[in-house]
């Protein structure tokens, strides 16, 4: 199970974070992500947040407390 | 008998570092418009973009640094970071000391753009396209190869896919019915 925290100052809306995971991740009218999960035992989390530009994405192991990402 | 070493490596090291340079310029735009689609992992996509330039902050590096160690040109190690101080073409020279020094404050403002605000560090990745313009106009006019067909392909090559990346980016949104408005609070590349 990962958790996943998101920088919204360094968010630029690109947009693949939630074409990979849109399970998890949505942009809003502004443009920005809006996490819709919180925790999520997806892998594709990962990947989402190695694919944001801005790094804006932080992915944690939920039971360790470990940064993935 | 002067060894040639160093000057082959420092006109090897430049043309490398502007195909680089321009392969991540375009790696960045085809992050943001996404010509492709779904065939290419954003991830991918991104890391391509960052590892080239890098790649190319390092061919840069073996070009300053190569020459200064030759003897073709006599440079000092303060004519790579102060312009005016080439005695050869000057002014190109001099180009070309701005343009590495804007590739380096562009490159390192990633890892800042917390600390200068993200407004800021976006409004300073639109100059990526200043720096391609001031790496051509520097190649073309203080290279001494940039004669050469194989050169001259090179150059062309590298105007020819930025220009095809940029027309994308800026008139893609055109075909689909939308204006593009430009946003100076966008990235341009990245």
């Amino acid at each position: 199970m990962y958790r996943i925290s998101i920088d919204q100052q360094l968010c630029s809306g690109f947009g693949s974070c939630a074409e990979t995971a849109p399970a998890v991740f949505a942009l809003d009218s502004s443009g920005t992500v809006t996490l819709l999960r919180p925790e999520s035992d997806e892998e594709n989390v990962v990947e989402a947040a190695r694919s944001c530009p801005m790094g804006a994405i932080a992915v944690f192991d939920a039971s360790s407390g470990d940064q993935v990402v | 008998m002067h060894d040639p070493t160093f000057w082959i490596l420092a006109r090897a090291s430049g043309f490398t570092a502007y195909v680089l340079l321009a392969l991540s310029v375009v790696a960045g735009i085809v992050l943001k418009s996404r010509p492709f689609g779904n065939r290419l992992k954003p991830a991918t996509v991104t890391d391509t973009h960052r590892t080239l330039a890098l790649l190319g902050l390092s061919a840069l590096a073996i070009h300053a640094a190569t020459l200064v160690l030759d003897t073709t040109i006599p440079l000092s190690v303060w004519a790579l970071f102060v312009p005016g101080v080439s005695p050869y073409r000057p002014l190109w020279v001099s180009v070309g000391v701005l343009t590495a020094e804007l590739m380096v404050i562009i490159y390192a403002s990633f890892s800042l753009k917390k600390r200068i605000g993200v407004k800021n560090w976006r409004r300073l990745h639109w100059a990526t396209y200043a720096l391609f313009l001031g790496a051509t106009v520097h190649g073309l006019m203080s290279g001494s190869d940039s004669s050469r067909t194989w050169a001259l392909a090179i150059y062309l090559g590298a105007i020819g896919a930025l220009t095809a990346a940029a027309g994308w980016r800026f008139l893609a949104p055109l075909t689909k019915g939308e204006t593009y408005v430009p946003n100076l609070d966008r990235p341009a590349a990245l």
